[in-house]
């Protein structure tokens, strides 16, 4: 039944729908509920198809024709070419080529540095969340307005601070020094791989924890009790009860934490700076900033999409699969 | 090619730029008549059919849209007959805003300030964060400017495009009267019928001094090494700046050609970045000079002399013996990177008499001096004598230069001994481009 618990109601509905079908001479029988025309729920979806047009498809084809495009002869800017039939695939394959030749480091960095990234970012929300959900008791509003406050100053500002926070005269050196045996004259900024992947799990771990303590909330105290009733052991427990319940939770952390991280550049300028920790989006950057390279920089937008696209299109396929699982 | 001013390229961003940034994406959308008239010729505008140059001199073959001014090559620019300067002894407008469109923190706002006082108008900064943004911005033709600041490597695109207007000298009677004679007739814009110089600078390293003695750099043999030295691994930064960066590795070769079209010399260059990599981990900044080597973030950085004149201001604690911190070296025989910037009127200028009386008023001996002091950019001015700047004190209570900085005084002889880097023809440049993206790939 569509509307409510209320006979009366409900078989007022019924009838007006019945004469409106009858009126119209629709054949859509359905029992009780109402009749809508074919278009109503689908209409429900125009106004973010339209957004989806006019501020994701219109500009990705205008990137596809930047990057198949071709360059002005006097200011070298980028001149897309909108007809498919122009093309030119120079820069693709520009790009391929060096993606394969002297370029292949940084693809290869960039997947090393997101995957170390993202498993910090699971051991880290995976147990803030775990404790918030389970062991927040009353105070888990306080504890979801902190998870929630890094949201309120902008990532770049974030980042901005750790710049003042690692200089070698900063209070990270400081506060290390305090400890004895600890290494406090560490230059942090001096173009290291470890200190992009840790600005990266700290920019990104807030996302992490959020959606992780949404699901792993929701995981019913009865079934953990039902785990310990049968004979498992705590740590049993969590591995065959609370850990499969959270997987999709995880995947879904993942995929929200890699899509920005692959195409993440100002962690790496800001914390680093050295060539040696260039990532795929600081490519994309260069290409941006340097006279000439427009089309190169498109190029690489769409790169970076496909790869991008597979962990996306593997979180859609495993969600799909459990939800057949579930209905 | 990136500039002194360029000094974030996402490199450190904060909201205000990144605002800006975010609505000069906005602008550089393609406007709706742009994508109509891409539609109808896709690869008309790709290949320059030019049969003419735009100006007399300078590097040229046929096809190329301009000549490519050089040291020895200058080029006179056309004046056309579409775009004639405005007449003699005309008013300044009146209740008119002069719109200025400048790098951020390339001019001291109180000298504009008085200038709007004297000639009772309102202003406006608008800034850019590096030259192709501002000259799609300009291109556009949608935004009108009064005052531009190019550097003379795009003053071939400007002018061919009749993006800048041609100057009435009338108006500008500071320029023979103050200015260097170097810049009473230079190479990239013979007779200064579209510029006038804004300021001057040479590129030469910058170091901390409690880490290395000023004694210490000069006796070395070639003090370009030092970047290639793994004493300071960690602590070395160069500009993040093909040009500059592939100049100094060409410089310690001795190589003075900074324009070189040879691929092997490039390719050679770009090589020598890798092994400075590999010996020192170099980082790439924009900021790393003014910022890092006061503050201590790097020991050795390339540096601009005016980033290292403006240094001071930064440092953690203002003490003499901070700012005694900061050191710079450019050869002694002054055989290095040279290069100065400009002011133009854009064509479409609502003010033009006003921005006339402005270039005018930046090249009065006073103003150019005050706002000299606070950019850290010296300028061409002829009774600014080099013996006495490090002593002289500016209004902001300190010597234009500090006297351990001396060698970051340019003198007129520089841009005789000197080196430019200039504009290259586009398949020269992405040899250089190429050689920097090997390197910055790591």
């Amino acid at each position: 039944m569509r509307f409510g618990t209320r006979p009366g109601a409900s078989s007022r509905v019924a009838d007006t729908a019945t004469r409106a079908s009858r009126r119209r001479g629709n054949k859509r029988g359905g029992g009780e509920g109402v009749w809508y025309p074919r278009w109503f729920w689908p209409s429900f979806a125009t106004p973010a198809s339209l957004y989806l047009l006019v501020f994701f498809v219109l500009p990705l084809y205008v990137i596809v024709s930047i990057a198949f495009g071709t360059v002005d002869a006097t200011f070298q800017s980028p001149r897309p070419i909108y007809q498919p039939w122009f093309w030119t695939s120079q820069y693709l394959t520009k790009v391929t080529r060096d993606a394969v030749g002297y370029q292949r480091g940084v693809y290869i960095r960039t997947f090393i540095y997101v995957f170390i990234a993202s498993v910090l970012c699971v051991l880290i929300a995976y147990t803030v969340a775990y404790y918030v959900s389970r062991f927040g008791g009353k105070r888990k509003g306080l504890f979801l307005t902190l998870l929630i406050a890094p949201f309120f100053v902008s990532y770049l500002m974030r980042m901005l601070a750790w710049i003042n926070l690692l200089q070698i005269e900063g209070y990270v050196n400081k506060i290390l020094g305090w400890i004895p045996f600890v290494p406090h004259k560490v230059n942090w900024l001096g173009g290291y791989p470890w200190t992009v992947v840790l600005g990266l799990v700290y920019g990104y771990v807030p996302y992490m924890i959020l959606p992780l303590y949404g699901f792993l909330d929701r995981i019913q105290q009865s079934l953990l009790e039902a785990g310990r009733d049968l004979g498992a052991s705590p740590a049993r427990t969590f591995m065959r009860v609370t850990l499969p319940l959270s997987r999709q939770a995880i995947l879904a952390g993942i995929v929200i934490v890699t899509l920005p991280m692959f195409g993440d550049y100002y962690t790496n300028n800001l914390l680093s700076n050295s060539p040696k920790t260039q990532m795929v989006g600081n490519l994309l950057d260069n290409a941006v900033n340097n006279t000439g390279q427009g089309p190169l920089a498109a190029v690489l937008v769409l790169i970076i999409m496909i790869i991008l696209l597979v962990p996306m299109a593997y979180y859609l396929r495993s969600t799909s699969n459990e939800l057949k699982v579930s209905t | 090619m990136a500039h002194p001013r360029e000094r974030w390229t996402g490199k450190e961003l904060d909201r205000r730029q990144f605002l800006a940034r975010a609505a000069a994406a906005g602008v550089a959308l393609p406007s709706l008549a742009a994508i109509m008239e891409a539609c109808s010729n896709p690869r008309e505008g790709t290949t320059s059919t030019s049969k003419d140059p735009a100006g007399d001199g300078g590097l040229w073959q046929p096809g190329w849209p301009y000549p490519l001014a050089r040291q020895d090559k200058p080029v006179t620019w056309n004046i056309f007959p579409d775009n004639q300067p405005i007449a003699s002894d005309l008013q300044p407008e009146k209740n008119a805003t002069l719109e200025i469109y400048n790098w951020d923190q390339y001019i001291w706002p109180k000298i504009i300030g008085e200038f709007a006082d004297k000639y009772n108008c309102e202003f406006k900064i608008t800034t850019f964060n590096n030259m192709d943004e501002a000259l799609a911005k300009m291109r556009t033709g949608q935004l009108s400017f009064d005052v531009f600041f190019p550097t003379i490597d795009v003053l071939g695109k400007l002018i061919s495009s009749k993006l800048l207007q041609p100057l009435n000298q009338d108006y500008i009677p500071n320029l023979p009267a103050n200015v260097w004679d170097t810049y009473q007739d230079p190479f990239y814009d013979a007779g200064w019928q579209y510029t006038v110089p804004y300021t001057i600078y040479t590129t030469g390293i910058g170091y901390r001094t409690d880490v290395i003695s000023k004694d210490e750099i000069e006796a070395m043999s070639n003090p370009y090494d030092i970047f290639w030295d793994p004493k300071y691994k960690g602590q070395v930064g160069i500009y993040d700046d093909y040009r500059e960066a592939i100049s100094m590795t060409l410089l310690r070769h001795g190589i003075t050609d900074l324009n070189t079209t040879d691929p092997a010399t490039i390719q050679q260059a770009g090589q020598d970045l890798i092994d400075l990599l590999n010996a020192t981990n170099v980082r790439t900044s924009i900021n790393g000079a003014y910022v890092g080597i006061p503050k201590g973030q790097y020991q050795v950085h390339q540096a601009w002399s005016g980033d290292i004149a403006a240094a001071w201001f930064y440092v953690p604690q203002a003490t003499m013996a901070n700012y005694q911190t900061i050191g710079y070296w450019y050869p002694k025989d002054r055989v290095g990177a040279v290069n100065n910037d400009c002011l133009a009127i854009p064509a479409n200028s609502k003010s033009p008499v006003l921005a006339h009386l402005f270039l005018n008023y930046m090249l009065d001996f006073k103003n150019a001096m005050n706002n000299f002091s606070w950019v850290g950019y010296q300028v061409p001015q002829k009774q600014a004598d080099p013996q006495t700047l490090t002593t002289t004190k500016s209004v902001q209570g300190e010597p234009y230069i500090f006297p351990w900085l001396s060698e970051a005084v340019v003198q007129e002889e520089d841009f005789k001994t000197g080196f430019l880097e200039l504009e290259l023809e586009p398949s020269v440049d992405a040899l250089w481009h190429e050689a920097w993206s090997q390197f910055q790939s790591g």
